[in-house]
This record gives C-alpha cells, sequence and structure tokens, in this order.
C-alpha cells in the first residue's frame, strides 16, 4: 500500500530547476535511499516531503492526505538533520520530550515516551546530560530519538551521518535500519555516499542533476544500472569504446580483442560505436576451460586494498581494474606478466550514450 | 614568549591602564575633597540627601529597562527573521543599524520634537517617545550583540528542526532563539543601560527626568557633587558589565564545548 507519494514533484528557484517530474510511491515501512552527488536535487526533494521547500509544481501525498501547501509544523514528520540541531539549552531529555511538550502531552505520558526512546538508542544514563556534553554519534542517535519520539508518519534523515568519522558512521548506519525495521516506520534517506545508500536501503533513488535516473533494490540499481551515470556514479566500472561485430550474437570488438554481451546488441548496427562497462570485480584470470570472452593482457599495477586486492591490467590499449579477494596464500602475478583475463557474458553491460 | 616581548607588552598593558584609570582616579580623589584639608565621602552624602538624585536616578533605570524590554522586542525578531529569511539583506539592515552614529543626538532629537510636536502625532511629551528614542540610540549595541548571538548558533536548523517537531514562531522564539542568545541579548542590555544611564541630549530636550540632564545641571551648580555622581555612574557601569561576564563565562563553556 502506497503511503507516501510524490507526483510530478518540480522545484524551481529564479529560472533554474533543480528537481524535474520526480514521481515516487514509497510504501509503509519502506526505507528508501536518494542518492546522488551534490547538487542533484536530493536534498531540496527531502526538504519539500518536509514542508521547508513549497515545490513549484505536482504534489506531496501522505497516507492520502495531499500534504503539499501544508506548514512544516502542521506535517506529522520526524527529521534528521546533518548538524545534530538538537537544541544547546536543552537536556537529553528535554531535546527528547520538545515535540510532546508541544503536543501538551501529559508529563507523565512525556516522562515515559522519553524512557522508552532513551532506550531505544541505547542512552538510558544521559537523559540528563546537556548535548555538548555527548560525542557525535551520541547526539544524532539523541536527535533520532526526538525525531521518533512524536510518532511521525515519515521519518527523514537529511545526510544524518556525514559528519561522523568512518567507524561511528558504519555503526550508526546499522542501528538507524535496526530501530526503522524495529518501529516499522517509513524512512527517506539522504546520501551520496553509494556504499551507505546500497547497505542501509529497501530502494534506492539515483538522482542526477534534478531527475531520478534509476529507482530500484540496491541488488538492481548495482547490477543491472539502467544508465550510464547510475552505473558510473554506484560503484567502481571500467568503461570502454567499442563497435559492434555482430548485433544478434552480442558480439562486440574492444581494441581489436573480442567481448560478447548477453545484452545483447540486436537495437543497434553493425558498426554501430557503444560504450562497453564492466564491473572490477566482474573480471577474473582465466581458467583453462574458458572459453568465451578471455582475452590476454598486461599486468600494470596492484593496489592492496585489504578486503579486496585490486590489479589494474592493460587490455589493447585500455586499462581496466579488476578486483579480487585478498588471499594471503594465493600468489598474485607480477606486474609486466602477461596473463589471460575473462568475464562473463552477463558482466559485460551496454550503456546508452 | 621571549623576555623583551614580556617586558613589552607589560609596558603596554600599564601605558593603557594609566590611560584609562589616571582620569578616573583624578576624578574619585576629587570627588571626596568636599570638606577642605581632608578626604571624605561629603559629596557623596551630599548627593544622596538629594532628592532630586533619586528621582533622576530612579527614572533614568526605569528607562534603561523600558529601553531594553523595547529593544528586545524589536530587534529579536528582526535580527532573526533577517538572519533566517533575508540573508541578503544583513549588510543593509547593519548599516541601518549604525545610523545612530551618524546623526548627532542634537539632530536627532530635533528631529523628533519637529515630527511629533503637530497632531496626529501629538506625543513629544509621552515618556513613550523617549523611550522610543533611546532604543533608536542603543540600536547599534543591542542590535549587533543579538546579530553576533545569532551568528554563533545555526539559526536555519535549530528552526527546523523545532518546526518539524510541531513548534509554531512564538515557540521557537521562546524556546529555542532567546535562550541560545541569552548571553548575547544581555550584553546588548547592559550596553543599553550604560548608554541610557549616561545620557544628556534626548532627555534635556524631552523635559523629561533623567541622570545626564541632573549631572550636567549639578555640573553647573556645585564643584564635588559632579564628580561623586560620575564616580557612581561608573560604578554601576562596571557592575553591570561585571555580571554580564560571569553570566557569559558559563554560558560560553557549554557552547564551545559541544563542538
Amino acid at each position: 500500500m502506497t503511503h507516501l507519494t510524490l507526483s510530478n514533484v518540480s522545484k524551481q528557484y529564479s529560472g533554474t530547476t533543480v528537481v524535474k517530474d520526480f514521481d515516487l510511491d514509497v510504501k509503509k515501512g519502506e526505507f528508501v535511499s536518494f542518492l546522488g552527488p551534490s547538487g542533484c536535487g536530493k536534498t531540496t526533494t527531502l526538504r519539500m516531503i518536509a514542508g521547508f521547500e513549497i515545490p513549484s509544481a505536482g504534489r506531496v501525498t501522505l497516507d492520502d492526505v495531499d500534504i503539499t501547501d501544508k506548514l512544516p509544523n502542521q506535517r506529522n514528520v520526524g527529521m534528521v538533520f546533518q548538524a545534530y540541531a538538537l537544541f544547546p539549552n536543552m537536556t537529553v531529555a528535554q531535546n527528547i520530550g520538545f515535540g510532546l511538550r508541544i503536543r501538551k502531552e501529559s508529563e507523565s505520558a512525556i516522562k515515559e515516551r522519553v524512557s522508552e526512546m532513551l532506550a531505544l538508542i541505547n542512552l538510558e544514563e544521559k537523559g540528563n546530560s546537556y548535548p555538548f556534553q555527548l560525542s557525535g554519534g551520541q547526539q544524532q542517535r539523541v536527535a533520532l530519538a526526538r525525531a521518533l519520539a512524536n510518532r511521525p508518519q515519515v521519518l527523514l534523515l537529511d545526510e544524518p551521518l556525514s559528519a561522523l568519522d568512518a567507524k561511528i558512521r558504519v555503526s550508526l548506519r546499522a542501528e538507524i535500519r535496526s530501530i526503522q525495521k524495529k518501529l516499522g516506520i517509513t524512512a527517506i534517506f539522504v546520501t551520496h555516499d553509494q556504499e551507505e545508500a546500497l547497505s542501509i536501503s529497501d530502494r534506492i533513488v539515483v538522482m542526477y542533476e534534478g531527475k531520478i535516473e534509476q529507482v530500484g533494490t540496491p541488488f538492481e540499481v548495482y547490477n543491472f544500472p539502467n544508465t550510464r551515470f547510475v552505473a558510473n556514479f554506484v560503484g567502481s566500472l571500467n568503461t570502454a569504446d567499442a563497435e559492434v561485430v555482430d548485433p544478434v550474437k552480442g558480439l562486440l570488438s574492444m581494441d581489436g580483442f573480442h567481448f560478447e554481451s548477453a545484452e545483447g546488441t540486436k537495437d543497434r548496427k553493425k558498426g554501430d560505436k557503444i560504450k562497453i562497462a564492466i564491473r572490477p570485480e566482474r573480471f577474473g584470470f582465466a581458467s583453462e576451460q574458458k572459453k568465451a570472452n578471455v582475452v590476454d593482457s598486461t599486468i600494470e599495477n596492484i593496489t592492496f586494498l585489504g578486503s579486496v586486492v585490486r590489479i589494474q591490467v592493460k587490455i589493447g590499449n585500455t586499462k581496466f581494474n579488476m578486483d579480487t579477494f585478498n588471499n594471503p596464500f594465493l600468489e598474485l602475478p607480477k606486474i609486466g606478466a602477461m596473463e589471460q583475463v575473462t568475464c562473463s557474458r552477463e558482466a559485460v553491460l551496454v550503456l546508452d550514450e | 614568549m621571549k623576555r623583551g616581548g614580556i617586558v613589552w607588552s607589560w609596558l603596554w598593558m600599564i601605558v593603557g591602564i594609566l590611560y584609562f584609570f589616571l582620569p578616573l582616579l583624578a576624578t574619585f580623589m576629587f570627588s571626596l575633597k568636599a570638606i577642605k584639608g581632608i578626604y571624605s565621602f561629603k559629596s557623596y552624602e551630599n548627593l544622596f540627601a538629594d532628592p532630586k538624585f533619586l528621582t533622576s536616578f530612579s527614572s533614568s533605570v526605569i528607562w534603561a529597562i523600558l529601553t531594553i524590554l523595547l529593544g528586545i522586542i524589536i530587534f529579536v525578531p528582526t535580527a532573526y527573521w533577517v538572519r533566517l529569511k533575508v540573508p541578503q539583506l544583513r549588510p543593509i539592515v547593519e548599516l541601518l543599524s549604525l545610523i545612530p552614529f551618524v546623526v548627532p543626538a542634537i539632530v536627532y532629537v530635533f528631529g523628533l520634537v519637529r515630527t511629533y510636536s503637530h497632531p496626529p502625532l501629538l506625543i513629544v511629551n509621552s515618556p513613550g517617545l523617549l523611550v522610543a528614542g533611546y532604543t533608536v540610540l542603543s540600536m547599534p549595541y543591542m542590535y549587533r550583540a543579538i546579530d553576533t548571538g545569532l551568528r554563533a548558533i545555526d539559526v536555519q536548523t535549530l528552526t527546523e528542526a523545532a518546526q518539524s517537531l510541531g513548534a509554531g514562531w512564538g515557540t521557537i522564539l521562546f524556546k529555542v532563539i532567546f535562550p541560545n542568545i541569552r548571553v548575547a541579548i544581555l550584553s546588548g542590555a547592559f550596553l543599553s543601560f550604560a548608554i541610557v544611564l549616561g545620557e544628556y541630549t534626548l532627555a534635556q530636550y524631552l523635559a523629561k527626568p533623567a541622570f545626564g540632564p541632573y549631572i550636567g545641571l549639578l555640573i553647573q551648580n556645585k564643584a564635588y557633587e559632579p564628580a561623586a555622581a560620575t564616580i557612581i555612574s561608573f560604578a554601576l557601569t562596571w557592575a553591570a558589565m561585571g555580571i554580564l561576564e560571569l553570566v557569559g563565562r558559563g554560558k560560553q563553556v557549554q557552547l564551545v564545548g559541544g563542538h
């Protein structure tokens, strides 16, 4: 059942369109991430849901109620900000209870809810602390609790992890996801970090220049990117110019080396110039049995990245990255050595120009 | 720091202290010479015994309190709104707030008398006009102090956070903005207090009892009492500044510690 709907939403600032024809249905309890580079319109879209921006066109509905023109304080929407935005003059408990006091709930109800929220974020002992006495991660957990205390219909998170260091970012994102699942609340999460979006979301909305490029599960967005932008933005990608050799078989030529693509190129003609894309982890060293998509390469560089080893190979005049899992008992090839590499037909993506 | 640097620092500090305190010390010493040949607090006794002293002083305190209240009511929402909604207007508003530095008080008071001495705006005798005038005179201090306080907090995000929790403008101003710029408001308030307490021109030409004209009158008729009144005025102003420093110190630690 659709919970939150954005229909043909656009936003313009003095003639410049920052969000264009944004259409999205979000189901109740779903965790959706808006992913894209800076200036792609993801935060503006989130702010239109929150009511801080009014769409230039289109409607926003929440549980079938049109909230497009409602003021932010009239929408039952919780928001978590990048800069925490805790009220410095109030204790943690007062921050969490702020919204409940505005709703004029009884003191006993407020106390009970605040305790419940403090337990949810594992900060029971910090109720009387002031924000400045907490670490960044703790402050953001309090901000999350404060946003949830009012039992909002939707939780909006505007790059809530960006100001935190890497380790806390990873643990807090898992905590956010766990709390969201526990409460079954609908959440919209804005990020420019693809790993964050891939790890936390039910669905990802990839945005670029104010438009939706692709909506899909993390698996779909990563493995089957619709556009060249999505393929490039989400994960690492090798791209190369190629030419169609056999449109029916999906046979392509790159620098004289032949690749077959499972996607097929039936809508193209022999000799058409195209762009192919292959993820680094889809490459591997060729075994004896492997026949298709086996090409000669030269080892150019080897970079140790911890769990992954990135090997740069040169095929013809084009350099490709190849990722393999780190295995301390496996011998790596030497730089300058000739090796045969391969990838499956399914790994060869043909991108729109 | 090198030894030479420390010597120079101390030297300049002593020069500065002497520059500021010698005239004050001289005034204080002079105020103690009301009885020939001995140092006494006679001039202070005379001053406190004069009913006009208490009347003028208490009037000025009332004008100062009303000026501070009016200043807070006008400048806090203005500075907040400018920062939140029309930040591009900040340089213009800042420039406007400096007008009292440019326009001499005598020009300003004649403008007020001329404008408000005919119907339908015949309010030249109203104490409200004096308070409004003082509010304008204290604007550079009050507005800028508040604006500086607002700069220290993330006004937009705090406002949006409060709005998303259901708060209206009144709640945001009184529960979120005011408490977080309390020190800045206090700073502006004490400066306004000091200005109003020593102000002469407005009260004199609008014919209202005030401490400034009282000191002016004393100077014309007495020798030692004006010096005593000046010292009292200084002491009160410094007491106000001291309170500000004490209040500010505790709050600053809290705001700085958050990062």
